[in-house]
């Protein structure tokens, strides 16, 4: 292997990381906070780049349309919590009631799937490209070509990144989810509208969701059931960046997109099966994921 | 009061009609499975047939059939245990006297028995791998028929052409079944002619980039890829990134005009696949004019709707001509076929008591993409 061979490998692997890292973001706020994530993750992260499809379709320019999309993902996040989380909290008492949100989730996602499948049929679909020139924007430098959309991808989950780690770590709203998930009941004592940080969280998540979906439009042609095998993945992701850390998150998808890269290149007939079996080998040496701190929750 | 007496009379009249026989038509339940919801390429493909089916329907009807056909519409998901379910739900509570379909290839070997053992005549299509009409052909009778492309026929087509193209040759194929069948065959077929594939790569089903099997092409100096992956944008996509531009052959699923949309005209220029519709005849003309009045944007599929069209030509015929729900007489109906006016390249009488392919060998060809559309290879 060469290696322009390598660098080329490399960055495709680092732009699908991203992907991963981002829609594995919402799982971490989520977790983090209220101790649930959404098991439809990737499927929210579906219908932005469904709504992305429509509204440039109906030819309004990606600077309106990509706040519009991740506007209407935080409206669908908000009515998730409300919808299909925050009436479980009576039923947290029954022996299943703790775990009834991965059901409704995982229900709402079917339900987005066969709405997204109702609008737009079952076909794969291929967005319109964000940047002029489209797949065939393309630099090359040092024999590889690198697709601007590609690096569009990178740039963005990368600035992206850096915004989530200052939201919840610098800011005071930061703060504030930080004490709910450290003690929900003495948050609320000390003036913390705590009802609304938890709902807060999942527009957060389903706000990440939505700019992925942005995104991935650049990468891969779309249908309504591409949202499942990204939640598998970001779940894995996070597991191996560690569920508490979220540098870690974002550094475990881009070494995953390269495993996968990688091993494709490598043996294609079971190219996406290495990376899995060495995530497995990563949460059995280390269950607390590769950057983890050392106390594992905030809790 | 008057109306009320009229109406009375009205009933008595339609009561009496359908009492004497001769007089009503005679009314026959048609079975159609297919795929039509799962991944979206087999959607396309259980679509595409099933347009093509109806429109043969309302063909008959318009050409005064004397039977009323009722079609009885499932569909299987690409799920072979749900094929099967519905096959048993298709002989045993609808009493279907023939049966249409399927997209997915493991479904119809799934549900190919259930159909021999009950004596019902199976039309299978558009699934194409090769081994299916082949399971009973030896118990006299088969119930099993296609009308579809056949995976070893167009392995054959595009393998004559590529090697007698002298050039460098590499294969992507899906890890499915119908994958792996298709690497097997190509491979016998290559090595039949004298030659070999360079390169073999693999993919998943599902995935969403094939960068690095492409530059393993590439590397290889691999000038013509077999694309034999189902996802057939996905071979396109990265080929400008990685400065490469090999001649692309494959099966007829490039032949979707959903691929231009999605790949682009300019990538796809050039690019051949099997084929078995000929959209420069007269009769291809026609077809295709009348599809698009018929479905508008919803017909993107030539070939597999022809090949649909030529299946219910050839079950409405048989039914026709049996004139009841007698599934023995339909499949003696079926095979004898004769004089039919095909779309596609299927012959006038396409079936015999050891051939119920609608296609054989010879009456599959090459299509190349030019200018947005497939054009006979000459």
């Amino acid at each position: 292997m060469t290696f322009a061979t390598l660098i080329q490998l490399m960055i495709g692997g680092i732009a699908s990381g991203s992907i991963y890292a981002l829609v594995a973001l919402g799982l971490y706020v989520t977790h983090l906070t209220v101790d649930k994530v959404n098991f439809g993750q990737g499927d929210f992260m579906m219908v932005g780049a469904f709504l992305l499809l429509s509204t440039r379709a109906a030819g309004l320019p990606p600077l309106v349309c990509v706040p519009l999309v991740i506007l209407a993902l935080g409206l669908l996040g908000w009515a998730l919590e409300r919808v299909a989380i925050r009436p479980l909290e009576r039923a947290r008492r029954s022996p299943l009631g703790s775990y009834s949100w991965i059901l409704t989730t995982a229900g709402v996602a079917f339900i987005l799937q066969n709405v997204i499948e109702l609008v737009h049929g079952r076909s794969v679909q291929h967005p319109t490209p964000l940047l002029p020139g489209g797949h065939d924007a393309i630099v090359h430098m040092m024999g590889v070509g690198f697709a601007l959309e590609e690096l569009l991808v990178v740039g963005a989950v990368a600035v992206l990144v850096a915004a989530f780690y200052f939201f919840v770590f610098r800011s005071r709203w930061g703060s504030s989810i930080l004490a709910v998930a450290f003690n929900p009941e003495a948050s609320s004592l000390l003036g913390v509208n705590t009802p609304a940080i938890k709902t807060g969280v999942f527009v957060l998540a389903s706000m990440l969701a939505g700019a992925a979906g942005v995104l991935i439009g650049t990468l891969i042609t779309l249908h309504p059931h591409i949202g499942l095998i990204f939640t598998i993945k970001a779940l894995i992701v996070a597991a191996v960046g560690g569920f508490s850390n979220p540098v870690g998150i974002f550094v475990g998808g881009l070494l995953f997109g390269v495993a996968e890269s990688l091993s494709n290149y490598a043996d294609s007939s079971f190219g996406d099966l290495y990376p899995l079996i060495g995530a497995l080998f990563v949460i059995a040496i280390k269950p607390s994921g590769l950057f983890a701190e050392r106390a594992a929750h905030v809790r | 009061m008057q109306n009320s007496n009229s109406s009375r009379l009205a009933l008595v009249a339609a009561a009496a009609v359908m009492a004497i026989p001769g007089l009503a038509k005679a009314q026959v339940k048609v079975g159609v499975m297919q795929g039509l919801s799962g991944p979206p390429a087999i959607v396309d493909f259980g679509e595409s047939y099933l347009q093509g089916v109806k429109l043969a329907l309302k063909d008959y009807e318009a050409n005064g059939g004397k039977t009323k056909i009722e079609l009885v519409v499932y569909d299987d998901e690409a799920n072979p245990q749900r094929a099967v379910s519905l096959a048993q739900r298709l002989i045993q509570n609808d009493r279907v006297p023939v049966v249409i379909g399927t997209v997915s290839s493991g479904n119809v070997l799934a549900m190919a028995p259930l159909f021999q053992k009950a004596g019902v005549p199976l039309v299978a299509g558009p699934a194409a791998v090769t081994s299916i009409t082949q399971q009973f052909i030896n118990e006299k009778p088969s119930y099993i028929f296609r009308c579809s492309m056949v995976t070893r026929f167009e392995t054959n087509a595009v393998t004559d052409w590529a090697a007698a193209s002298n050039r460098k040759i590499g294969l992507i194929h899906s890890t499915t079944g119908a994958g792996l069948t298709a690497v097997k065959e190509i491979d016998e077929d290559l090595k039949a002619k004298g030659k070999s594939l360079a390169v073999v790569e693999a993919a998943a089903p599902g995935v969403s980039d094939l960068t690095p099997q492409l530059i393993k092409m590439r590397d290889a100096g691999v000038d013509l890829v077999l694309n034999f992956h189902e996802s057939y944008e996905l071979t396109f996509r990265p080929l400008s990134r990685i400065n490469y531009r090999p001649t692309i052959a494959g099966p007829w699923g490039l032949s979707s005009m959903k691929v231009p949309d999605i790949v682009g005209r300019d990538a796809l220029e050039g690019t051949i696949m099997s084929q078995a519709f000929d959209a420069s005849t007269p009769r291809g003309k026609s077809f295709n004019e009348r599809m698009r009045q018929e479905y508008g944007s919803a017909y993107r599929w030539p070939l597999v709707a022809s090949l649909g069209y030529d299946a219910g030509q050839i079950v409405f015929k048989a039914v026709e001509h049996v004139g009841k729900a007698d599934p023995a007489a339909i499949r003696d109906a079926i095979e004898d076929t004769d004089g039919l006016q095909a779309v596609t390249a299927t012959p006038t009488r396409p079936f015999s008591a050891t051939d119920h392919e609608c296609l054989d060998k010879k009456d599959v060809f090459l299509g190349v993409w030019k200018s947005g559309t497939v054009e006979r290879v000459k």
